[in-house]
């Protein structure tokens, strides 16, 4: 600060004697006045210099980019799925699933690729989702992990059944531990077993009121069909299942506003309800009819997200009141056979899997899996942990999750971390030598092996 | 300053027979006739005074004796520090030729800061004064400690503290009967307690996982940091408990919370860890925000009017 403050002008002389110049002229600012408050504006330095850049609205400056993203452009990107990376290594070794291999325990800290066919029945079906790694690797390939055996075996046994039988489990665990990947693995099974595979990608789509919605008349109390899900859900089915829905044809007669052809093949005859709004439940309702008739291949019946179905959706009714998921046409169909009011003749498989990121509260959910837990554990009556009946809860819900056998998928072990890793490795995506100490420390910071946190600790978040 | 010191020098022990008869009776007189109705000592002593005048017709000596300092002290205007000093002095010829303990090893005491000192004592003694006190006391303290007189360790104990901090021994922590180590660790606001126990790598932090319990990688190998640079992350199991602060924070403390209890189980690990930065508690909290700024240090932008 000058100490001249206030003095408007001062002559200065040089040693010579003679004026330096005529006038210094010091810059004139007023006396401030010693203020007694100390509040901060008043603590504020000067004015900026004269020659320093204000500050440029950096905002009102940006130019537009050209063409805005069309309709759906953007989430097309985000939902976009790549199974495969060319600038992957190939990993060499690397065997393909089989059918042989997916029970022996010797294939256990295995990694096995998906065959071709396989990965576009199950991209047919969304069972790979964009936020799980498959784009890091050469080609799409899947941990076979205990679990995965266990499932293999149940799956095998379902088949060799003579009276057929309906499996119903909830594939349970904290986020990131592979519950939906195993869900994958249960249909990447199921299409290699030329099972029907039939499966709700995400259940968050049926219930948070981004589709549309229709009352079907004469119901009580009220269901509601969702005409344009239910067509692309159609659609998805005849293309996953082309291979075996091809080689079966139309059985029984159904009542339908059209005609349609006594010999139809199934994949042709679900692509008709795919092509129009108005006839797809019926048509859904008609091939379920034909899918569940005798003579016919197991199903595996999956959805993914359970936690947004055992609860209200964002749906309004009539009267203004949420719509409960479970009137929901097609969320009724999955749940029926979930919580085992309608079972598969033919034999099967009904599989849920929860969500751990993105969680709606679902307390109904939490208590049937403690409830199931203490099941396994072998604990009865009082142990078994209850409803508190003062609570108001959802009690569709509830009885809709009683007794089902909940698969609690945990982290994996040591083996089965080196397992991966060492696939990590060799697809050049991890540029460490696996070894034991290497292991140990990727276990340990992924909580205990939990795999999504394996993949972001050693491939996405790279020293 | 000077006729301080001469004053001071003429009652030292070493300078009194220099002195002129007349004046060294002045003082002592009345100290051999403090005992004035002493009659035991009749034998040994002179005649006991006759306060209300004798038969002489003389006055009594209680008009005709000059009132004397009750210490030769007294006329170095530091009576009490002066004879505290002789006396300690004293102490240290009488047994200056016990044998002394190695330099360096003599107990630690925490004598009384010179503030402490003035409390307790009514007159103004400068520092330098006071440290010559210490400078015999520091002797007197290298006595060993099995020959140590009563005498001394009396003369010693009014110049030490109350409290000696170095007498407060840090409990060495054990390993428990279940073999778990406690460590604590602090970091900003945050602390964490952690057992480290014998194990495989598990890790539970507030009965969560360590991936539940810490979103951010980079804060899970902060806290098993020390774990990792000793290259033992498969060999112990912690529980930790963390509360206060942020993630951050917590992370950090339970990095050395882990660190304390591993040098529990093993101690040869410490220069290791201290390298890897997991001994010393950082000290550096969030500064404080001062008035006339926005923040600590903010500045508040210039406004015209």
């Amino acid at each position: 600060m000058p100490p001249s403050r206030g003095i408007l002008a001062v002559a200065t002389r040089s040693s010579t004697g003679l004026p330096k110049s005529q006038w210094d002229v010091l810059p004139f600012r007023p006396a401030q006045p010693a203020s007694f408050s100390t509040t901060a504006c008043l603590a504020a330095s000067g004015p900026p210099r004269k020659g320093k850049k204000a500050i440029r609205n950096l905002k009102a400056a940006r130019q537009s980019a050209g063409r805005p993203p069309a309709p759906g452009e953007r989430k097309a990107l985000r939902k976009r799925v790549v199974l495969s990376n060319t600038n992957a290594l190939e990993v060499s070794g690397l065997e393909d699933l089989d059918a042989k291999a997916i029970g022996k325990e010797s294939s256990r800290c295995q990694m096995f690729g998906l065959p071709g066919p396989v990965v576009d029945s199950l991209r047919a079906v969304e069972a790979f989702k964009p936020t799980q790694g498959w784009r890091m690797f050469r080609s799409a390939s899947v941990l076979w992990r205990e679990q995965s055996i266990r499932l293999a075996q149940i799956m095998t046994d379902l088949a060799k059944l003579k009276s057929p039988e309906t499996r119903r489990m909830v594939l349970a665990g904290e986020k990131g531990t592979g519950k939906s990947v195993m869900l994958l693995q249960a249909m990447a099974i199921a299409f290699m077993k030329k099972w029907i595979v039939i499966n709700i990608p995400d259940a968050k789509d049926l219930t948070n009121a981004h589709t549309e919605y229709a009352p079907v008349p004469g119901t009580s109390p009220q269901q509601y069909i969702q005409r344009s899900y239910v067509a692309n859900f159609l659609a998805q089915i005849a293309k996953a299942n082309a291979g075996v829905l091809s080689q079966l044809q139309l059985s029984m007669q159904h009542d339908l506003s059209i005609p349609v052809q006594s010999n139809i093949s199934l994949d042709r005859f679900a692509d008709l309800g795919a092509k129009d709004l108005d006839l797809a439940w019926p048509i859904f309702l008609s091939l379920w009819a034909e899918l569940t008739g005798p003579g016919r291949p197991p199903i595996l019946f999956t959805l993914d997200n359970l936690n947004f179905i055992m609860r209200h959706s964002e749906y309004l009714g009539r009267d203004l009141k949420p719509v409960h998921a479970h009137d929901l046409s097609l969320v009724r169909h999955f749940v029926d056979h979930l919580s085992g009011a309608r079972t598969l003749p033919n034999g099967g498989l009904v599989m849920a899997a929860t969500t751990g990121s993105n969680k709606p509260s679902s307390p109904i959910l939490d208590l049937a899996i403690r409830q199931s837990e203490a099941r396994i554990q072998g604990l009865t009556g009082e142990a078994v942990p209850q409803w508190d009946p003062y609570r108001p809860g959802d009690e569709r819900s509830l009885q809709s999750m009683a007794d089902l056998e909940v698969f609690d998928i945990k982290g994996l072990s040591r083996d089965e971390a080196r397992g991966i890793l060492e696939y990590y490795a060799a697809s050049g995506m991890l540029r460490q030598a696996v070894d034991q100490r290497l292991v140990a420390e990727k276990w340990t910071i992924s909580g205990g092996g939990i795999i999504g946190e394996l993949e972001r600790g050693a491939l996405r978040m790279r020293p | 300053m000077k006729g301080y010191e001469s004053l001071h020098s003429f009652y030292s022990p070493l300078r009194i027979s220099t002195r002129p008869i007349s004046r060294r009776r002045c003082f002592q007189g009345p100290r051999h006739t403090r005992p004035f109705s002493s009659s035991t000592r009749a034998a040994i002593a002179a005649p006991e005074i006759q306060f209300d005048g004798d038969a002489s017709g003389r006055a009594s000596l209680l008009q005709r004796a000059r009132i004397v300092p009750a210490s030769p002290s007294y006329f170095t205007a530091k009576p009490e520090f002066t004879d505290s000093l002789l006396n300690l002095q004293a102490l240290l010829r009488k047994y200056e030729a016990l044998p002394v303990l190695a330099p360096g090893h003599a107990p630690r005491v925490a004598w009384k800061t010179h503030a402490q000192f003035m409390l307790t004592s009514t007159e103004p003694v400068r520092v330098a004064r006071y440290s010559r006190i210490l400078k015999v006391l520091h002797r007197l303290n290298y006595i060993h400690p099995s020959l140590m007189p009563e005498e001394v360790a009396e003369a010693m104990q009014v110049y030490k503290r109350d409290v000696n901090p170095y007498d407060k021994v840090k409990q060495p922590v054990i390993i428990d009967q279940s073999g778990r180590a406690r460590g604590l660790g602090r970091r900003k606001t945050s602390s964490a307690v952690a057992w480290v126990v014998e194990g495989d790598g598990e890790v539970m932090v507030n009965g969560k996982s360590l991936s539940q319990a810490f979103g951010r990688i980079h804060d899970r190998e902060s806290a098993i940091w020390p774990l990792k640079v000793t290259d033992r992350v498969d060999r112990y199991n912690i529980w930790a408990l963390v509360k206060g602060g942020g993630t951050t924070g917590q992370a950090e403390a339970m990095t050395l919370a882990v660190a304390n209890g591993l040098m529990v189980h093993e101690p040869d690990l410490k220069p290791t860890l201290r390298r890897a930065g997991c001994v010393t508690r950082d000290a550096r909290m969030v500064e404080r925000k001062k008035h006339g700024k926005l923040k600590a240090r903010k500045m508040p932008a210039w406004v015209k009017r």
